[in-house]
């Protein structure tokens, strides 16, 4: 079984993922930079934005997950790409110290270990996730989550003497 | 070399998939059978670093594989936030071990995105020179650590012989064997010593002139490697696709894909060169992807060298860097695949945030897609077509 990667002109390409998903969903902002379809979606929408991105446009690969904790507000973005060129990068913000959000698993299942370790490093709970454990971290007795601004590292004043 | 009739004879072997040698668990339950679980790692003489498979174990068959990995993690992105933009760069040498230049080169991408500022000519040359011959230095020896895991001796020895020499160049362009800390924001470190240019070109004709013999002939055509290896740890193109695979374990199946084609960075695109598909999608498949990328790559560093310009080395930047805030993205085609790097800035002079897609954390998903059915020792074999590396799963 092949798997049919996406044809014809960038351009064209790009376009027609940007249409895509601003005609079927309600956007915040949705543009074309260069080579990436960046759109910004509220968090409640993000699950049925990548089912567009890999059901009807056909966009086969979710490259990685990256959270950024802005104290007091969570941004994650996701990147996909379709093997040819162009990207589409789905940013969203969830706001509160205690993020939920719907996985994607379902329609990516490489989403499976990226979920995992943005639930280990920032305590992003990803609703219907089906192992969400944590990946680095001890799974018992830890209940940090290090990549938050609030875990503060032993050696910061060593580093801010460098400065 | 085999003869005919042995060949045919591994043609018809295994040709039915792995899973049909699982047992339904209502047959177990019904005969009263029991799977034992069993601990592969961390410690484990054969493994690749530090990880721990939890196995769980029908006889010799293996009903569930289970990667536990954290043993080496450091932190890296926590680390990073703690310094300022060009001290990360030494901190990424430490990341994928075996790449350790793509790990520099797509951090410092990342940043150029931010900083949008110009390299020389000559700097983006000498980065694909050293990216190519790190990639030799990576997958030669993967090779040799294929060959070891099934038993072989001799093809390790040849393979760190050649990394030795490759490392040997590395030392007296950076200074350092492994740990490079040479491809800087902006450029490189320094330009090329006068006499490495010549002494690249010799060690490379030298390697192509034996590269068949080592690692293609001796290998290739022996029976006990291709009944360890042929139709194992074999994956459709949708498996490989659904679970994030890039590199030669996505190309074995024969999925066209590479980031230096696909999605051009620094001088790749004056350069020429094929990207190698395979379509068996087993161990053997990306035993013969590896083998052919190896060419390729000796094909770029001759490239390199006969168009590389004069001139600096170092684009020009003020002392102290704070980029502006924002999303800088650099991506790179690793000897493993896909290696992406997210920085977000805040505009002070740290990183605020730096994200690592490592490929050897997403390719090891896998594991638990396709290893299931096989028997014990071919889960060996099948991490030498994974081929992660453990400080890159770890960061």
């Amino acid at each position: 079984m092949a798997v049919s990667l996406p044809e014809g002109d960038l351009q064209t390409r790009l376009q027609r993922y940007l249409d895509g998903l601003s005609n079927r969903h309600g956007l915040q902002e949705s543009e074309i930079l260069d080579d990436v379809v960046q759109v910004v979606a509220s968090p409640g929408d993000v699950p049925a934005v990548l089912t567009t991105a890999r059901e009807t446009l056909g966009i086969p690969h979710l490259s990685f997950i990256t959270v950024v904790d802005r104290q007091g507000s969570f941004e994650l973005t996701y990147e996909l790409i379709d093997f040819r060129g162009a990207t589409v990068r789905v940013m969203t913000t969830i706001e509160g110290d205690e993020p939920v959000i719907g996985t994607v698993t379902n329609v990516y299942p490489t989403a499976n270990w990226h979920e995992r370790e943005a639930y280990d490093m920032f305590g992003v709970a990803f609703a219907g996730h089906p192992d969400l454990r944590r990946t680095y971290m001890w799974q018992d007795h830890f209940d940090h989550h290090p990549l938050l601004k609030s875990f503060e590292i032993s050696t910061k004043r060593t580093f801010e003497g460098l400065r | 070399m085999l003869s005919e009739e042995r060949r045919a004879h591994h043609e018809g072997a295994l040709t039915e998939p792995a899973s049909s040698r699982l047992v339904s668990p209502d047959i177990r339950d019904e005969f009263g059978l029991e799977t034992i679980d069993m601990n592969m790692g961390p410690q484990h003489p054969a493994m690749h670093g530090l990880l721990r498979l939890i196995l769980e174990l029908d006889g010799e068959t293996v009903v569930r594989c289970d990667p536990v990995m954290g043993y080496l993690h450091r932190c890296q992105e926590k680390i990073a936030e703690n310094r300022m933009y060009p001290a990360v760069i030494p901190l990424t040498d430490r990341l994928d071990y075996f790449a350790n230049m793509h790990n520099e080169h797509g951090y410092v991408l990342a940043v150029e995105d931010l900083l949008d500022v110009e390299i020389p000519p000559r700097a983006e040359y000498i980065r694909v020179l050293m990216c190519e011959l790190m990639r030799l230095a990576s997958h030669i020896p993967s090779i040799g650590f294929l060959m070891l895991e099934l038993g072989a001796f001799t093809p390790i020895l040849y393979a760190f012989r050649e990394r030795e020499r490759i490392q040997a160049i590395f030392e007296a362009v950076t200074g350092a064997r492994m740990m490079f800390h040479y491809i800087r924001i902006g450029g490189v470190k320094a330009d090329l010593p006068p006499d490495i240019p010549q002494k690249i070109w010799d060690y490379i004709e030298s390697l192509e002139a034996h590269f068949q013999r080592d690692f293609v002939d001796l290998i290739a055509g022996n029976e006990i490697f291709i009944s360890r290896t042929r139709n194992v740890g074999k994956m459709t193109q949708e498996q490989a696709v659904e679970m994030g695979v890039t590199g030669p374990a996505l190309r074995c199946t024969g999925v066209d894909f590479d980031i230096r084609r696909d999605y051009p960075y620094s001088v790749y695109p004056e350069l020429e060169f094929d990207v190698i598909t395979d379509t068996a999608g087993d161990v053997e498949a990306s035993y013969r992807v590896r083998i052919a990328e190896c060419l390729q790559s000796i094909r770029l560093i001759k490239q390199c060298l006969e168009k590389m310009p004069e001139g600096e080395v170092m684009g020009d930047l003020g002392r102290r860097l704070r980029p502006e805030e924002g999303h800088g993205f650099g991506r790179v085609e690793s000897p493993r695949g896909e290696y992406a790097v997210h920085i977000v800035s805040d505009g002070s002079d740290t990183p605020y945030r730096v994200h690592y897609r490592d490929p050897s954390f997403c390719n090891m998903q896998l594991l638990q897609e396709i290893v299931p059915g096989h028997y014990l020792p071919d889960i060996m074999p099948i991490m030498g077509l994974v081929d992660p590396v453990s400080g890159g799963w770890d960061k």
